[in-house]
């Protein structure tokens, strides 16, 4: 035994790591080298969208509190679960709101599932908009990223519209009443308010048309339009240089403190 | 930005000053070059620094909205039914704010231009804003006029949420709240 100090455990994993099935699917070794940790985000596609490297400052948590990845991230929980809902909804007025009943008495986990659905499209409204807000903030819509910003406005209606069309789904009360007064406002837009109007509901009033054009929006136009624009939204941080990192100090108050570095300076000497 | 072409015959010194021909081959511009004086940010590797950041952003929120799930149950009323008026019916909360405004003003003003002007201002921001710095103490007017356009939209989202009742009369919250998520 004295012959290795390798334990089983070691020398599994080298023979795994050093495997043909191993390495064709992760053409580098483990990330624990410059080289490894730029191939690993160069190699893989679900991380090539970050860089290699990123600035200490634009990443630190009080700079973006997240808000852009958590709006990413509850994109994709929503997905999952919203695949999950699929498997036992029928945009049908007449069964609608059973199925939706039945999710917490028939369902394994449904009735988790859907709140899960709820609450994660609600914040996601929020955390879009504070993302947004943060933006704004630390001025990052400059040029290069005025098109980045317009993208960001889309992605922030298609939110909307994905928590608007999911509203109506249920086919509760509150569902139908909500999407009556929203879509009520329509008709007022000048010229093209009647005709909106009419292809948002479908018809004269909220029924089963406008059912099934919502659930058509909510589960395919509407995350499709997300998704691409998401990608392009990613993609041009990417190719605008990266997060724009905090606001430098205005002209003033960087004058002003050189002029205090070179008085310490001139103090110390 | 011109290069020097120099001609291999021209060697005398003292016509050399006249004889140098010069051409513009190509303007290049400064950001099109890595410039070499810029100071390297202090960076770091994304693998692992930032992902593993990301990773416990995306666990916590996972295990915060599974536990708010199991405690808070998503709303569910009575079945749609287009006979019986809810009073108040409101829109979803997003757009309450939408939904007071237009207790105060007529529904083409309201209802379409406020929020069409906001999509087109929100929009068109980066070229309104033509100011190019990004410090604070340069954006004064920026951010002023973005804070009153936020607290409006946050105070008539929140007036139409929590205060209005039946008849979209003023109710105040500790009387009875009408609000659905």
């Amino acid at each position: 035994m004295s012959s290795t100090n390798k334990s089983l455990l070691d020398v599994a994993t080298q023979k795994i790591v050093e495997s043909q099935l191993w390495r064709s699917i992760f053409r580098h070794g483990y990330p624990d080298t410059p080289l490894n940790q730029s191939l690993v985000m160069m190699s893989n596609v679900f991380l090539h969208l970050h860089p290699v490297k990123v600035s200490r400052k634009a990443m630190k948590i009080t700079y973006t509190w997240c808000m852009g990845g958590i709006s990413f991230f509850l994109f994709l929980l929503l997905t999952i679960t919203g695949v999950f809902l699929m498997f036992y909804y029928v945009p049908d007025t007449n069964v609608a709101y059973q199925n939706i009943n039945q999710l917490s008495s028939a369902v394994s986990f449904g009735h988790l599932v859907r709140n899960m659905h709820r609450w994660s499209a609600h914040l996601m409204v929020v955390s879009v908009t504070l993302h947004m807000i943060r933006v704004f903030y630390h001025g990052a819509y400059k040029p290069p990223r005025e098109f980045n910003w317009v993208v960001g406005v889309l992605l922030f209606f298609v939110t909307l519209f994905l928590s608007f069309t999911g509203y109506l789904l249920p086919w509760d009360q509150i569902a139908l009443w909500a999407i009556t007064v929203g879509t009520n406002l329509a008709p007022y837009a000048p010229l093209v308010g009647n005709p909106v109007y009419k292809v948002l509901v479908g018809g004269g009033a909220v029924s089963q048309a406008t059912l099934i054009r919502f659930y058509v929006g909510h589960v395919i136009l509407l995350p499709l339009a997300g998704a691409i624009l998401m990608a392009v939204h990613f993609w041009r941080i990417r190719k605008d240089g990266g997060e724009a990192g905090p606001p430098p100090p205005s002209r003033r108050e960087y004058e002003t403190r050189s002029e205090s570095e070179r008085s310490i300076a001139a103090g110390s000497r | 930005m011109s290069i020097e072409q120099k001609e291999p015959q021209v060697q005398q010194p003292q016509t050399a000053a006249t004889q140098r021909r010069y051409r513009t081959l190509a303007v290049v511009k400064q950001e099109a070059i890595t410039r070499v004086e810029k100071p390297l940010e202090d960076s770091v590797f994304v693998w692992p620094h930032l992902l593993v950041r990301e990773f416990f952003a995306a666990t916590a929120l996972t295990v915060m909205i599974t536990l708010l799930s199991l405690v808070i149950d998503a709303p569910l009323q009575a079945p749609a039914s287009p006979s019986s008026t809810p009073n108040p019916a409101k829109a979803p909360w997003y757009f309450l704010g939408l939904q007071e405004l237009l207790h105060y003003f007529p529904p083409t003003s309201a209802g379409v231009l406020v929020p069409g002007f906001t999509l087109v201002a929100l929009a068109a921001l980066p070229y309104i804003d033509r100011n190019p710095s990004r410090a604070y103490a340069d954006r004064k007017v920026a951010i002023v006029t973005f804070t009153m356009f936020v607290v409006f939209w946050a105070v008539i989202t929140l007036a139409g949420s929590f205060f209005r009742g039946p008849g979209w009369l003023w109710v105040w919250p500790w009387q009875h709240i009408y609000f659905d998520l």
